[in-house]
């Protein structure tokens, strides 16, 4: 103690030695394995075996799906005598378009990759951080895209409202992207470039006319420039595979949300008649098997309207998904209003809100962002479940996928465009979930 | 003019208070739902009302009665096609159970073990539980099912050269084939022997319980239990003859005969089923054993408790009470999700009755209603006693 205090006092300052570096067996790629795959020997075993039992398990199956594959044959016997022992992927690539559109006629399915696309760029400039009419957006999406969609998906002769209301969409959409791209660019929104011609003679309201004006105006055109487009009539029968299931799932978890969040208010509220009635809606709704109730829809539904109403099966399905994942949308929109605290209702109270105001303006949004991943949940559930339909006789992925095996050239295939679905199911839903995940964490963090 | 307009500020005030007055607001919405709901139920009902007058086909659960004329694959009581719609529900039903408690033993099992697999220290073992639940949970429950319906247990070998196990148990393309007991008449001595025998096991139980209150010790009361158990039920087993033998199944011609059996749809729903759903109890399991705080595990570690009575005395009680409640859900969810069989065409609830009585009778509205009811009846037994078992774990942490 002492000599090492006089060696400190005589050099005037402590330099330490420096310090020797971590032993290589315990840091890095060589310290992570050694720590969770073979430290000591029991788990070294443990690692051993179970690396040659998921060896001896998945060989065989790579053999089968990539080494040994036939990847391109006219029909199934040729397969077999290229490659009797591998995958005969052919038959999943020859109908690779049947999968993914169903019987749509195949000159035709422009068409579903034009709905689909606008549907997605829908939903990008919500994933925008500037842009600021978020809810708008979404509200007008949610009423003004399907219309759109079907106009496109359908074709064939529609009533004039249809068609101006898909002009709408159309226009709509068009406006948001010039003012987000206005607006990257730094000015002001299209309606606001128009505002100053009208304020003179409309005052404050200038800026909403103005954008009802704009908007009218583009709806005019987009309707004069399209007049002549005719689109071939696809009735509901034919479509199908992937994007039926991309229709009946996506439609009925934006349908999910308002019927989930009207369902959840109506169980918190104090009025008896309407706290029963949603208790007692989502309770029995989720009470029985989605199966019973898609049953219910083809079976049961028809009798529901007069016999002369034209019902296609394909709406049937929607509204009774649309009502069973609404029960379920509740429970998940209740699980994220009772993540709020007292304190922001009484807060908006004492500031005099009405409920509506309270619920949209403090409560919901506040609510809807913690439940952002559980309701990509839901949603991956609910895609899944969607094959479910298959089972009531319609043509979604599932049941083409089956159909393959019926085909004459591909007669008896079962395995290989079952393995190619579930592949297609796994790479959706597992990235979902990860997205979820990671919105999860960011949630967490935010807090 | 001043008093008209005094009188008539009155008046249209207290016409606002009526409208801003919160209770008369309330009534006035819900009396709109009633009537709202009444509008819509009255359509839809006058509709079904015509509808059904023309399809003659008056409402009514008569048809319950009669014959069904369809023979049902498999079941579990007797059933021939001269019985009724009625018994049909019945097989349905049992069916459904028969399943659905076979999946849930078999997952939850499973799936305790996947969610300590996927907390193992090994790393290998801790990412093959991992990738198990991911598989198995992101591809839909009916591509699975129809995998292992078609693609495994139907393209197994015939009955005559099936897998066997010990010469017991037969697995072939038709399905699945093991002993099956028989009980003679004696057998009822046995159990009447094991009456006493369970109600010892209580007594023993609380006698040790409560001196161990008293005193502190714990007195090992297993031996005297088991003593109990091999005298009194073993012996008169014994005595009375060995009342109890096996069929075991065997080739006769082309197919076993004898034993117990059942269909291969059942065993490829049952697989993938329990398969599938092992997957998201791992999950729950995992969470609930996290949930728990470290400082639970060091504490029984610092006061020298064995890991296994660490498990046992620490771990999994205060495990259970996060895993519970959930698990019980997902009970909930099997007993719903088995009728997904339907694909494969497993004579659950769905296909004998949703499906074949329904387009044989045509009774859309009866069917649908009775089909509905069973699951309902079973989720709300399930939630009440859920609930009650909340309460209580609730009011011991309160």
């Amino acid at each position: 103690m002492d000599n090492r205090a006089a060696q400190n006092t005589e050099l005037g300052k402590f330099i330490p030695r420096p310090s020797r570096p971590p032993v290589v067996t315990s840091q890095g790629l060589v310290g992570w394995l050694r720590k969770s795959f073979f430290n000591g020997f029991l788990n070294t075993m443990l690692t051993v075996t179970v690396f040659t039992l998921l060896y001896l398990l998945i060989r065989p199956f790579i053999d089968w799906a990539l080494v040994n594959a036939v990847w391109s044959a006219s029909d199934r016997r040729q397969c077999l005598a290229i490659n009797s022992d591998g995958a005969c992927w052919a038959a999943v690539i020859h109908w690779f378009n049947n999968l993914i559109y169903g019987r749509y006629p195949n000159e035709l399915q422009w068409r579903v990759n034009l709905g689909l696309s606008f549907g997605l760029l829908w939903i990008l400039p919500l994933n925008l951080k500037k842009v600021t009419s978020k809810l708008q957006i979404g509200a007008t999406g949610v009423i003004l895209y399907p219309i759109l969609a079907s106009y496109i998906f359908l074709g064939g002769e529609r009533s004039n409202i249809h068609y101006l209301l898909a002009c709408t969409g159309l226009a709509y959409l068009l406006i948001v992207y010039i003012d987000t791209l206005l607006l990257y660019l730094g000015s002001k929104k299209s309606s606001q470039v128009i505002e100053p011609l009208l304020e003179p003679f409309l005052g404050k309201k200038a800026d909403q006319v103005g954008f009802f004006l704009l908007l009218g105006g583009l709806v005019v055109l987009i309707a004069i420039v399209l007049q002549g487009l005719e689109l071939e009539h696809v009735p509901t029968g034919s479509w199908g595979g992937l994007f039926i299931t991309l229709i009946i799932s996506g439609f009925s978890i934006v349908m999910a949300l308002p019927i989930g969040i009207f369902l959840a208010l109506g169980r918190r509220s104090t009025m008896p008649v309407l706290k029963w009635f949603s208790i007692a809606t989502i309770e029995l709704v989720r009470s029985v098997p989605m199966i019973t109730v898609l049953f219910m829809s083809v079976t049961m539904m028809p009798l529901f309207f007069p016999n002369t109403m034209d019902l296609n099966k394909l709406a049937q399905v929607i509204i009774a998904v649309c009502i069973f994942s609404g029960a379920y949308m509740a429970e998940t929109v209740r699980g994220g209003l009772q993540t709020i605290s007292r304190g922001q209702f009484d807060a908006a109270k004492s500031i005099g809100l009405g409920y509506w105001h309270t619920m949209f303006l403090i409560i919901l949004p506040q609510a809807l962002r913690t439940m952002i991943p559980n309701i990509v949940t839901s949603f991956i559930s609910l895609f899944k479940d969607t094959t479910l339909v298959s089972i009531i006789g319609l043509f979604d992925i599932m049941l083409m996928a089956r159909n393959i095996s019926i085909d004459k050239k591909w007669f008896g295939l079962h395995s290989e465009p079952l393995v190619a679905i579930s592949f297609l199911f796994f790479i959706f839903c597992y990235g979902m979930s990860q997205y979820s995940q990671n919105l999860e964490k960011k949630l967490n963090k935010n807090r | 003019m001043v008093a008209p307009q005094n009188e008539l500020n009155a008046s249209t005030r207290k016409l606002k208070n009526l409208i801003y007055d919160s209770s008369v607001r309330s009534w006035f919405i819900q009396i709109f739902v009633v009537l709202f709901t009444a509008g819509i139920a009255y359509y839809l009902f006058s509709n079904i009302a015509t509808n059904l007058r023309q399809m003659e086909l008056p409402f009514g659960f008569s048809f319950i009665g009669s014959t069904a004329g369809f023979d049902v694959s498999w079941s579990l009581i007797p059933y021939d096609p001269s019985m009724s719609y009625g018994r049909v529900y019945l097989v349905g039903i049992v069916n459904t159970l028969v399943l659905s408690v076979l999946i849930i033993i078999f997952s939850t099992l499973l799936g305790i073990v996947v969610g300590v697999l996927r907390l193992s220290k090994n790393g290998m073992v801790a990412q093959v539980a991992r990738w198990y639940v991911e598989v198995f949970r992101n591809i839909p429950l009916l591509v699975q099912i129809v995998f292992w319906f078609i693609v495994v247990f139907s393209n197994l070998p015939g009955p005559r050269q099936s897998y066997a196990l010990l010469d017991l148990f037969f697995l072939n393309n038709r399905g699945f084939y093991f002993p099956f007991p028989t009980f003679q008449p004696e057998f009822i001595w046995t159990v009447i022997a094991a009456i006493p025998a369970i109600l010892s096991i209580f007594l023993l139980q609380r006698s040790s319980n409560a001196y161990r209150k008293k005193t502190g010790k714990r007195v090992p009361y297993y031996h005297a239990l088991l003593a109990i158990i091999v005298i009194m039920v073993m012996g008169v087993f014994i005595v009375s003859g060995s009342p109890l033998s096996w069929i075991i199944p065997t080739l006769q011609g082309f197919n076993y005969k004898d034993g117990g059996f059942v269909p291969t749809a059942l065993v490829a729903a049952f697989t993938a089923m329990t398969i599938y759903r092992s997957a998201s109890i791992g999950e729950t399991v995992r969470a609930g054993i996290q949930a728990i705080d470290r400082g639970q595990l060091e504490a029984a570690t610092a006061i020298g408790f064995p890991p296994l009575k660490t498990l046992r005395l620490i771990i999994i009680p205060q495990a259970a009470r996060a895993i519970l409640p959930p698990l019980i859900n997902l009970w909930l969810t099997i007993v719903k999700e088995s009728s997904l069989a339907v694909a494969i065409g497993f004579p659950e609830l769905v296909s004998v009755f949703m499906q074949t009585s329904l387009n044989q009778t045509g009774r859309a509205i009866e069917i649908v209603i009775m089909v509905m009811g069973f699951y309902m009846c079973a989720s709300l037994t399930i939630s009440f006693f859920l609930n009650q078992y909340n309460k209580r774990i609730q009011m011991q942490e309160g």
